[in-house]
């Protein structure tokens, strides 16, 4: 009996410690430590490592990777090391939700730095079940113009959307091009543009507000992207009279119908979206581009001078208008954890709005942040692509850049003040 | 809007598909297989043109680009395909799709996502004077141009279909292609080395599919994708012209260019993005009214 006795609580000790100790190296494997106390914070980062939008790729990297090196120099936030990681969606929404629940799941991301607007507007209720805040440098989608963000309540996540923006939304830029189009005396247009919801995304907006403001869209052609010729759409398209034509889809398929247009001489004023102020077009057209121009977002935040002399000491990725966004991604997250004094997804989605439009100190970099914080300070983030100044709706608000082809290479013509805009992008739509 | 324009600009896209449509029928008709990894023989080939060009003069680029084709195309057959000639079209359908996927990721490996351009100039010409015949808002005449690069390409299209032509017609090789397209048991009584056989056919796909992949590439650019963005329109042409006929190919794939240029040109607007589209509609209403396709040959055998 004894024995028996014996035996039976020797073999329940025993299952007891398997199981207790199974159980707690199957919560290490699966990351159930929830915020460690010392281990590394990680960010996640959906990214276009290939695909069509990966000619922007190189830049954000950089610019991220410069970022959480200063981060981790200054001590980290919360005084843990920061780490990214980075993993391709090819900019398609359903890898974009494989990856995002890898980040989430299997990484420990607390917060989310990347998602293109082709992957946020399809995966919109994924994203807000997730509870995770992604603070996205990518998308310029008018669907986020009312979408997102903490609705002015930060201590109050029931009302939340989850999804923020530090590039300014393709209503601001769109509105600068119409702006721009209208003020040149282009009183009609036509349009041509690409299947892809970004494309799409920046001809709605472009389109509505030239269409507000007086002007003509004389045709509008959709054409599918990597096609080996777009002439016929091309000579479609010029059947009608305007006296400007604006263009946008992803470089390489606007290449090949930037080239057709040369090819043919068909002439009048190309209008370019703002993914296309790249040199590479500019180069591969040749002269037939000069006068072409395209308005992007601006990239005159407080602290983008300091910001570029940082991003240059990391690589020689080309600077594009996602560039600087990318920066203040991660100086915004990682201080929204400082503040919040826990690295947790909930945690960050309350802080973003308060480190960025509190009546605070002005801060410029992570590491004034922290020092600020740490002194008992509420801190202001200004950023390198705008102030990031978070509206209710996680939107910033910026300048737009008009940059020009000539001879090969996109050169800044002139800068539109975002106050010149207001009467495209009214208060509390956006 | 003139219809003649768009009936050139139907040729011009019709040759690019024609020359590689040719390859992937006659791997077809005579390894009887579908071969999906064909769009990557011609990534392969603009990729080999393009390193090429940046040491040789472009013609020379293009020859190697041919050979290269040729050789990556033999060697990937005797890795893949013939250790499997038995086991059926299916297997090797199979086979295919997943090399295909495979030689994408690898290319993607090596050369990265971005497109290169190949550096060439273009000059176009136009005729002046044509009247215009107008019907509504379009024009059934009137002036036309055309560029260097179309006349490059119409013109390789020609020397492609001669060439075919005489050496299916007028090479014992080329004769034991067809019989073996015919029949290959019979073929093989007659003491034709089958085995030979479907190496040249390898070796002449893998050529057609590196030209094809130069021109697609000097048109457009050369990235990973350069070829499995045409592979589908390759694969309707080669089924439109009645699947392992040469010569159908090349009538389904000036069908295809000029449906897809007229798709473009006469569809309301907001369906414009549907003219790659209108092909396969095309494709599956002529395969209603004649399965065999347009040359003849059975598709439903595959």
């Amino acid at each position: 009996m004894v024995q028996r006795n014996t035996s039976s609580v020797g073999r329940r000790t025993f299952l007891k410690l398997t199981g207790g100790a199974g159980l707690a190296a199957t919560a290490g494997c699966l990351g159930l430590g929830g915020d460690g106390d010392g281990g590394p914070i990680v960010f996640g980062q959906p990214a276009s490592v290939t695909g069509d939008w990966d000619f922007l790729q190189p830049g954000v990297s950089q610019a991220t990777d410069v970022a959480l090196d200063h981060i981790n120099e200054a001590g980290g936030p919360l005084g843990r090391e920061l780490q990214v990681e980075r993993r391709d969606t090819t900019v398609d929404p359903q890898e974009a939700r494989t990856v995002t629940q890898q980040l989430i799941e299997n990484d420990d991301a607390v917060a989310i730095l990347g998602l293109f607007s082709s992957e946020i507007n399809p995966l919109w209720d994924f994203i807000q079940e997730q509870e995770t805040p992604v603070v996205t440098p990518w998308p310029g989608s008018s669907f986020l113009d009312t979408r997102g963000g903490d609705m002015g309540t930060p201590d109050d996540v029931s009302d939340d959307e989850w999804v923020w923006r530090t590039v300014i939304g393709d209503t601001v830029h769109t509105s600068g091009a119409a702006f721009r189009a209208l003020d040149q005396g282009h009183d009609t247009l036509g349009i041509i543009n690409g299947t892809a919801e970004g494309a799409r995304s920046w001809v709605e907006g472009f389109r509505t507000a030239y269409e507000a403001n007086g002007g003509t869209v004389a045709t509008q052609i959709e054409v599918n992207l990597g096609e080996s010729s777009y002439q016929s759409a091309l000579e479609r398209l010029f059947n009608e009279d305007f006296s400007a034509f604006a263009v946008s889809m992803p470089l390489e398929s606007a290449t090949t119908l930037m080239s057709d247009w040369a090819d043919g001489g068909y002439g009048r004023q190309p209008i370019l979206s703002d993914p296309l102020a790249q040199n590479d077009l500019a180069e591969q057209v040749g002269s037939d581009l000069n006068g072409a121009w395209a308005a992007s977002p601006g990239q005159a935040g407080p602290s983008f001078d300091s910001f570029v002399e940082t991003y240059e000491e990391g690589g020689d990725a080309e600077l594009n208008g996602w560039t600087p966004p990318a920066w203040d991604a991660m100086n915004v997250t990682a201080l929204a954890v400082h503040r919040a004094g826990e690295a947790t997804p909930e945690a960050v989605q309350r802080n973003l709005g308060p480190v960025s439009r509190g009546p605070g100190t002005e801060v410029t970099t992570f590491e004034e942040g922290m020092n600020a914080l740490d002194d008992g300070d509420e801190i202001n983030y200004q950023g390198a692509a705008t102030p990031t100044t978070f509206t209710d709706f996680g939107n910033v608000l910026g300048p737009v850049v008009v940059s020009e082809a000539q001879d090969g290479e996109f050169s800044e013509l002139e800068v539109i003040p975002a106050e010149d805009l207001t009467d495209f992008v009214p208060e509390g739509e956006y | 809007m003139g219809l003649a324009q768009n009936i050139v600009f139907g040729l011009v896209t019709g040759s690019y598909i024609a020359i590689a449509a040719i390859g992937f029928t006659l791997i077809y008709g005579i390894v009887d297989m579908i071969n999906f990894a064909y769009g990557e023989y011609l990534t392969i080939g603009a990729f080999v043109g393009f390193l090429a060009a940046g040491l040789l003069p472009l013609p020379a680029a293009v020859l190697v680009a041919m050979v290269g084709g040729g050789v990556v195309s033999l060697a990937l057959a005797w890795l893949f395909f013939t250790p499997i000639n038995e086991t059926g079209p299916v297997p090797m359908l199979l086979t295919s799709i997943g090399l295909g996927l495979v030689l994408r990721n690898v290319i993607r490996i090596f050369a990265g996502g971005s497109a290169r351009y190949y550096d060439t100039t273009t000059e176009t010409f136009r005729t002046q004077g044509i009247p215009e015949v107008p019907v509504g808002s379009f024009d059934l005449v009137g002036d036309v141009y055309v560029t260097s690069e179309h006349l490059v390409v119409v013109g390789c299209a020609v020397a492609v279909f001669l060439v075919i032509h005489g050496l299916l017609t007028r090479t014992d090789v080329g004769i034991a292609m067809r019989a073996m397209g015919d029949s290959e048991d019979l073929a093989r009584v007659r003491g034709i080395d089958t085995q030979f056989i479907r190496n040249s056919v390898w070796i002449l796909a893998g050529v057609l599919a590196g030209l094809a992949g130069v021109l697609v590439g000097i048109q457009t650019n050369v990235n990973v994708t350069t070829g499995y963005a045409h592979i589908l329109q390759i694969l309707a042409a080669a089924i439109l012209g009645g699947a392992g006929s040469p010569y159908g190919a090349i009538a389904g794939a000036y069908v295809i260019g000029i449906v897809v240029a007229l798709s473009t040109a006469f569809l309301p607007s907001h369906m414009t993005g549907l003219s790659s589209a209108m092909a396969f509609v095309v494709l599956v209403a002529v395969l209603l009214v004649k399965p065999s396709g347009i040359a003849g040959a059975e598709v439903r055998e595959a």
